[in-house]
């Protein structure tokens, strides 16, 4: 389930370890958000409910009040009571509701019913917000006390909760309450214990998503290990969780058999190649006695392609598993030396200079596909042209022949074994037919590749080209 | 070798079925041959006897060719041709690296064996070039190490060689900023690949150019001096061979 989109697709972890975390990281995330909109809900209810309360309060009060306004009048210093008592309560004859008042029906509600509880016999009751400014006495008192408390007052309320009911009797009482600014401190505490809460879980989650990860990307590269070089050398200690502890010691006892069955293999080849050249040399030492020249010569040729088959279905049979390591080599040198044994033997062979070129290689399997490649060109090709070039981080040998090539559809199955071009010439060209097998083999065990192709010319196919490419590094 | 007494060989191999064959084939060839079916045996018929030269098979049951080979040439100094079924593994290792003078691989030409046996009897009677363990030849940053054939250039890479090539560049190694004519380096080259190099003394040079020169067309470590032959222009250094 990778995401189509190419940007997303880069950000997309691609690791167990990346998917694992990134998966429970956005569900975490999910769950803090829900739960955040919860508590800021339940919070902002609560502050609601208790400005209704503080409302409820003051009329209650002020209607028990009313009784004793009479008393009150007479005393001096009435009329400055009167005032502030003003701030807090006001006795209107009309309702207060404005036009663009918006009616808060829930409050209204609650405020109705908790008056009624308290005795207060009233007909409706209305609840409003209004912004500070509406009220430019009340405003005044509050700009006073903050002066006051300096900066550590509590946050400057930005409206008022104007609360008013009609009472039985007739005549509407109001009350004013400043609400607070919501807390930020509050928001901040609960972000933070968000975060917090966001990074153990994640980081706990990544410790133990790490234990199961890691013993499995040791495993990964153990297993590509082993399937470069086949020996069960340096198996892994079992580790992690009891499942991968458990994959991991099937793995190494699989890699054990697998490695016993290479060996088991390289032992019986050897044996294989030992017992069969042995008697061959003892018939190559007899058919000296052969008086018959020509005869002599068949009999030694025939031996020799006996022995050469066998040589190649015994490297075959090795060359995924070789014994010896790479070495940094000059491979124009090589290759010139290739070239010049032919030469030696009077074969029609060239190689053009060439730059130096260093790569790592097993000289003896790379010696042997160049002998196979010149050999096959010389067989069907007459002559053979060896080039070396550095091409994209590639060593390229091409062995170019001016033969007749070989069928397009046939070029992918010259390089499977016991194939031949021209079947009628089987008899006397002799070999099993691995050699260029063989070739790709050694390329690929060297991780290049070899690859034919017919050379076009005007006249059409003009010759064979086997390009065998490998890698520089 | 005619008119003097025949060279005498011991052939070690377990098997009759080539042991035989061979050792009536070598008789015919002039030599005079005693036989072993294993390496316990040519140790009892050492003690009594020393042959010219020791041929050799590798893989027997008891005591295999290689250790045998081993004390030959640590202890006897008798000359040693192997006979392997192994082919290229073995290449130039082996069987330098543990003294033996030679090898084959089976199946061999009989002939090509005779040719190995008079070449390497010759190099023992001129007592040429056993190379000296653990020195390697340095010169200009090349490293020769003798012993296992191997040459590798300034930048630390393998170079192939031919063992004609690696017998000529001995030849200049031991005797560098000397001037070598034509019939020196052949007489000082001349090994198994006789029939080869005395065609071409020049072809060997050019091409053991090739692989050392920066140019070779222009070469500055190999030179030719006019009318004489060849010459190292560079210094050589022997260095102990890293274990």
């Amino acid at each position: 389930m990778k995401p189509d989109h190419p940007f997303l697709a880069r950000l997309w972890p691609r690791s167990l370890q990346g998917q694992l975390l990134l998966g429970i990281a956005l569900a975490v995330l999910l769950a803090q958000g829900i739960s955040a909109a919860l508590l800021w809900r339940a919070q902002v209810e609560r502050r609601e409910a208790a400005l209704i309360h503080t409302a409820a309060i003051r009329i209650v009060t002020a209607s028990r009040e009313a009784a004793e306004e009479q008393i009150e009048r007479r005393r001096p210093g009435s009329r400055l009571l009167a005032a502030a008592r003003q701030l807090r309560i006001e006795r209107l004859d009309a309702s207060p509701l404005r036009p663009g008042d918006v009616r808060e029906h829930e409050a209204e509600e609650e405020l109705a019913e908790i008056l009624t509880n308290q005795g207060m016999e009233i007909t409706s009751a209305v609840v409003v917000h209004r912004p500070l400014g509406d009220d430019p006495r009340l405003a005044g008192k509050l700009a006073r006390q903050a002066a006051m408390m300096g900066e550590h007052g509590r946050p400057q309320p930005d409206h008022l909760l104007v609360a008013a009911v009609e009472q039985k009797a007739g005549g509407w009482l109001l009350v004013r309450v400043p609400v607070p600014k919501g807390d930020p401190a509050i928001m901040a505490s609960f972000i933070g214990q968000t975060l917090l809460l966001f990074a153990l879980l994640v980081g706990a989650i990544a410790l133990i998503v790490g234990r199961i990860t890691r013993p499995l990307a040791a495993l990964t590269r153990r297993l590509e290990r082993f399937a470069a070089t086949r020996t069960a050398d340096g198996q892994m200690q079992p580790e992690g969780p009891d499942d991968i502890r458990r994959l991991i010691v099937a793995h190494n006892a699989m890699e054990g058999r697998i490695a016993a069955l290479l060996d088991e293999k390289d032992v019986m080849l050897g044996a294989i190649g030992h017992d069969l050249k042995t008697p061959l040399a003892a018939l190559r030492v007899r058919i000296e006695s052969v008086e018959d020249e020509g005869e002599r010569a068949k009999m030694a040729a025939t031996i020799e392609d006996i022995v050469r088959s066998l040589d190649d279905i015994l490297s075959l049979a090795r060359v995924g598993r070789p014994s010896d390591p790479r070495e940094p080599t000059e491979l124009s040198a090589l290759v010139a030396n290739i070239a010049e044994e032919f030469e030696d033997m009077g074969e029609p062979v060239s190689f053009a200079p060439s730059e130096r070129i260093v790569v790592p290689l097993r000289t003896t399997w790379l010696r042997r596909a160049l002998r196979n490649l010149v050999s096959n060109a010389l067989r069907y090709g007459q002559s053979a042209r060896i080039t070396l070039t550095r091409e994209n981080g590639f060593a390229v040998i091409r062995v170019e022949d001016d033969g007749p090539g070989i069928p397009d559809a046939d070029l992918e199955r010259m390089l499977e074994p016991f194939t031949r071009g021209d079947p009628s010439r089987n008899s006397v060209t002799g070999g099993a037919g691995l050699g260029l097998t063989l070739a790709r083999a050694i390329a690929e065990q060297h991780g290049g590749s070899l690859r034919l192709a017919n050379r076009q010319s005007a006249g059409g196919v003009s010759g064979l080209i086997a390009t065998l490419m490998l890698p520089l590094g | 070798m005619p008119d003097t007494a025949p060279i005498r060989l011991l052939l070690v191999d377990d098997e009759p079925g080539l042991r035989e064959p061979l050792a009536e084939y070598l008789s015919r060839q002039g030599f005079a041959v005693t036989q072993a079916a294993s390496a316990a045996e040519a140790r009892s018929i050492l003690r009594d006897d020393v042959p010219d030269l020791v041929l050799l098979d590798i893989m027997m049951p008891g005591e295999d060719g290689l250790s045998l080979c081993r004390h030959l040439s640590e202890a006897r100094a008798i000359p040693t041709i192997l006979l392997t079924a192994k082919g290229e593994a073995m290449d130039r290792i082996i069987g330098l690296e543990i003294g033996a003078d030679d090898y084959v691989v089976k199946p061999f030409e009989p002939r090509e064996l005779v040719a190995r046996i008079r070449s390497v009897l010759r190099r023992a009677a001129k007592g040429a070039a056993a190379p000296v363990e653990d020195e390697l030849f340095e010169f200009e940053g090349w490293q020769l190490d003798p012993l296992k054939r191997r040459l590798t250039s300034p930048e630390g890479a393998l170079v192939s060689i031919s063992s004609v090539e690696f017998r000529l560049l001995m030849a200049f190694l031991e005797h560098p900023r000397q001037v070598l004519d034509r019939d020196r380096l052949l007489d000082m080259v001349q090994g198994r690949e006789a029939h080869l190099f005395d065609r071409a003394v020049d072809n060997q040079v050019s091409r053991l150019r090739r692989k050392i020169e920066v140019d070779s067309r222009n070469p500055t470590m190999i030179q030719t001096v006019w009318g004489g032959g060849y010459m190292l222009a560079a210094d050589v250094r022997r260095i102990k061979a890293p274990a």
